[in-house]
């Protein structure tokens, strides 16, 4: 109980760092994790449009705006041009559209006036390029042969109005299942940054020079020395664990109660102890405390970017994606990609996700050689 | 003897390797991070070639009109190129859908087209809305037909039966063809919001440098460490010994910005814009931010030497929390939401100078940055200054 006292005392000292990464999982999490309804028909993406209206609001102007209106977000923004850029600049607006003034008048002349752009030049921009062309070409045909504006106004909104049949054939909860993955996939930071920083941290306070002689001539066994800090350290990185699963169940909500959610708290846990012995490798080859802190940083940070923690593995450059292969963080992340996208679950399905367990396990058993071959060296050595 | 102290003071400091580590190297490894995570982002927002597949059945090859349509928006020679398209039964077209192969697949069945998809989303949008194109092409033409073929009954020069279809079909086809839409695109070109990403890491550097200027600082303090004990008792003016600390680890901290701003321009090819002395300028004036910083955070407060480092990375880290380091749009929120608290947080100062002298061609805003972060010194050496002048210990 010696060692486990000491555990808690050291840990009761780095509570705040600890706190610090579970308040950023939390913050993230629910950031980025707002509820929706599960809706199985289909939903048609809505691109956020500004329209910047320098006419009057009538007849045909008014048409192209409540045309525009209909099939998007109409974002609400300060009409000065620095607010509107920076809109633009942040993806506040996918789309402003510039009405020009005069423009009914003119297009009802026949003259096609020029309407003015901004855009981001993503999908949501090209989407709603498509819309307004559209809506142009449409009127413009019709300008040619119809000369009442009503009837035209008429005329251009029959056209548009036609809807096609769509149907959708998933029945997953895609929504609350992103919502999931995303959680896991940042917890790979939170259990990585706070598993190696405890864990180094309490390592080095035990092999500090004076405490690691007065422990090696006390009448304590060496093996229920290391056996009491493997089980304290693990107890530590288990009950880390149960606390994110449990804010998962509050963030996430009742996809957790599902076999995916089981399927995502199972790989979680395997990658906890994954991450366990990474912290014991590393607790292990450094000594000096005050280059914990930065190493915890380099390995939580860099695992984290390389394997689509922070940024989803399909944004991510192939080089990048390659060199992931060789950390465990990647097999994690990507086994939650998998469950996102799992339609039925059933042992043919979740291969590929066993397997990635398998490499993970596989990665703990080399750390925990490493583990054994460098404290043996540097017991040789001491 | 001031030369004396800084040179030092200069050694000291660089020899110091955690210093060192977290004020050189952490910026540029978190750089690299950054490119390796961001620099696909904005690339995989663009549109790209959406694989659909089309049932083939005999009724799509007799429709014509979906036949041609389809056939130009997945021409390969042709710019404005959609999809990828497959043609297959609609065995394959489900079985290529299962397996997320295909976006989704189109079907004709009556001469009404239908979308099949598995999850709503913005390709299927695309799907859906170009499906949507071609019907009402279709209505138009029609509609336009009925109409140019009653004008031509009417005038009286035909008659139902030497009606030249064709030629009216192809008047008409032409007609909504060549459309012209007069749309002209007036956004700046440099719009790659990851680079706020770079600019909040080079807010990050200058305002880890307050840890250098505090650690200089601490040096020369009566109740912070036998050497400061041994500096005010030594016979020279504290000013000199003080301020040659000071400019030592402003040197040090512009060495370090100087390494990192080439690593970010000549590897990581992050574009500040093309004003090279403004954006010197904004580095060194940013620079003096974070020192003036460390050392207001060194002076004011009578703890150890740790628990001031921890103060100023964990002021930097929310300064460039706020700033959009961890999430490009918090900077966005905050600037519409509460423009107060970035107009008082140097990190967003420097980051928002960077952006303006990235996206704006105007000054005003780059100047107001400046500005502020001058203030901003001024106000942190003040308040080191008179907490720092007639300093008198009974004991230590």
């Amino acid at each position: 109980m010696t060692v486990f006292k000491t555990f808690l005392k050291v840990l009761n000292k780095s509570k705040l760092p600890i706190i610090l990464y579970t308040v950023i999982l939390v913050f993230f999490g629910a950031f980025n994790i707002q509820t929706s309804e599960n809706s199985t028909s289909f939903v048609a993406s809505k691109p956020d449009i500004l329209i910047i209206n320098k006419d009057k609001e009538e007849g045909i102007t008014k048409n192209l705006i409540d045309y525009i209106k209909e099939n998007s977000n109409i974002k609400d923004i300060e009409s000065n041009e620095e607010a509107i850029n920076d809109a633009l600049f942040y993806r506040d607006v996918n789309y402003i559209i510039y009405i020009p003034e005069n423009y009914r008048e003119e297009f009802l002349k026949g003259e096609n006036p020029e309407i003015e752009i901004k855009s981001t030049g993503d999908y949501q921009a090209s989407l709603a390029e498509m819309m307004l062309e559209r809506y142009i070409k449409i009127a413009n045909i019709y300008e040619g042969n119809i000369e009442n504006e009503e009837e035209l106004i008429n005329k251009i909104n029959e056209t548009l109005s036609k809807q096609t049949e769509i149907e959708i054939t998933s029945k997953l909860d895609t929504d609350n299942l992103t919502k999931a993955s995303f959680f896991f996939n940042f917890a790979n930071y939170s259990i990585l940054a706070g598993c190696v920083y405890v864990i180094c941290l309490i390592l080095s306070s035990f092999k500090e020079e004076k405490i690691s002689k007065r422990t090696i001539i006390s009448s304590m066994n060496y093996k229920k020395h290391n056996f009491e800090l493997l089980v304290s350290n693990s107890l530590f990185a288990i009950i880390l664990w149960i606390f994110y699963v449990i804010l998962s169940f509050i963030l996430v909500g009742d996809i957790m109660f599902t076999t995916h959610g089981l399927i995502y708290i199972l790989n979680s846990f395997i990658f906890t102890i994954c991450a366990v012995t990474i912290a014991f490798l590393i607790g292990n080859l450094v000594s000096n405390k005050n280059a914990i802190n930065g190493i915890v940083n380099v390995v939580a940070l860099g695992s984290s970017f390389l394997c689509g923690s922070f940024v989803p593995l399909e944004w991510l450059p192939d080089t990048v994606i390659k060199i992931a292969h060789i950390l465990p963080s990647y097999y994690y992340i990507s086994s939650n990609e998998m469950i996102a996208k799992l339609e039925i679950v059933n042992f043919e399905t979740i291969i590929p996700i066993l397997k990635n367990m398998g490499i993970i396990l596989i990665f703990m058993m080399v750390f925990i050689i490493a583990t054994n071959i460098i404290s043996r060296y540097n017991r040789k050595i001491g | 003897m001031f030369i004396h102290n800084f040179k030092y003071a200069l050694k000291t400091l660089f020899r110091d390797k955690m210093l060192i580590f977290w004020t050189f190297a952490f910026p540029i490894i978190l750089g690299t991070f950054f490119n390796m995570a961001f620099s696909n982002i904005e690339n995989s927002e663009k549109l790209e070639i959406i694989d659909i597949a089309i049932v083939d059945n005999d009724e799509f090859q007799n429709n014509e009109l979906y036949k041609e349509a389809l056939k130009t928006l997945s021409d390969e020679g042709n710019a404005d190129r959609l999809f990828n398209t497959r043609y297959v039964t609609e065995e394959e077209a489900k079985q290529l859908l299962e397996k997320n192969e295909i976006t989704g697949y189109m079907i004709l069945e009556e001469d009404t087209p239908k979308v099949v998809v598995t999850t709503s989303g913005i390709n299927e949008t695309i799907l859906k809305y170009v499906v949507e194109e071609i019907t009402t092409n279709g209505q138009i033409v029609e509609s336009l037909m009925d109409k140019e073929i009653n004008k031509e009954l009417s005038s009286g020069n035909y008659n139902l039966y030497n009606l030249d279809y064709k030629k009216i079909y192809e008047n008409v086809l032409e007609k909504t063809q060549n459309q012209e839409v007069r749309i002209t695109n007036i956004s700046n070109n440099n719009l790659s919001y990851t680079m706020i990403e770079f600019y909040t890491l080079i807010a990050m550097a200058c305002l880890y440098g307050g840890i250098l200027g505090m650690v200089a600082i601490n040096k020369n303090l009566a109740n912070m460490s036998s050497n400061g004990k041994r500096v005010s008792v030594a016979p020279t003016t504290k000013g000199k010994v003080i301020f040659s600390s000071i400019l030592a680890s402003y040197i040090t901290q512009l060495v370090g910005l100087t390494l990192l701003f080439i690593y970010t321009i000549f590897v990581l090819k992050v574009d500040y814009g093309t004003n090279l002395p403004l954006i010197i300028l904004l580095g060194i004036v940013g620079s003096l931010a974070g020192l003036s910083m460390g050392l207001a955070i060194g002076t004011i407060l009578k703890t150890n030497e740790n628990v001031k480092t921890g103060i100023v990375i964990a002021v930097t880290m929310l300064g460039c929390f706020l700033s959009g380091m961890m999430g490009i749009t918090m900077k966005y929120i905050i600037d519409t939401n509460a423009p107060i608290i970035n107009k008082i947080n140097p990190a967003s100062m420097i980051t928002d100078g960077f952006y303006s002298l990235y996206y704006y061609d105007t000054l005003d805003r780059y100047y107001f940055n400046i500005i502020s972060l001058l203030i901003f010194s001024i106000i942190m050496i003040l308040i080191s200054y008179t907490s720092l002048r007639r300093q008198k210990f009974e004991n230590l």
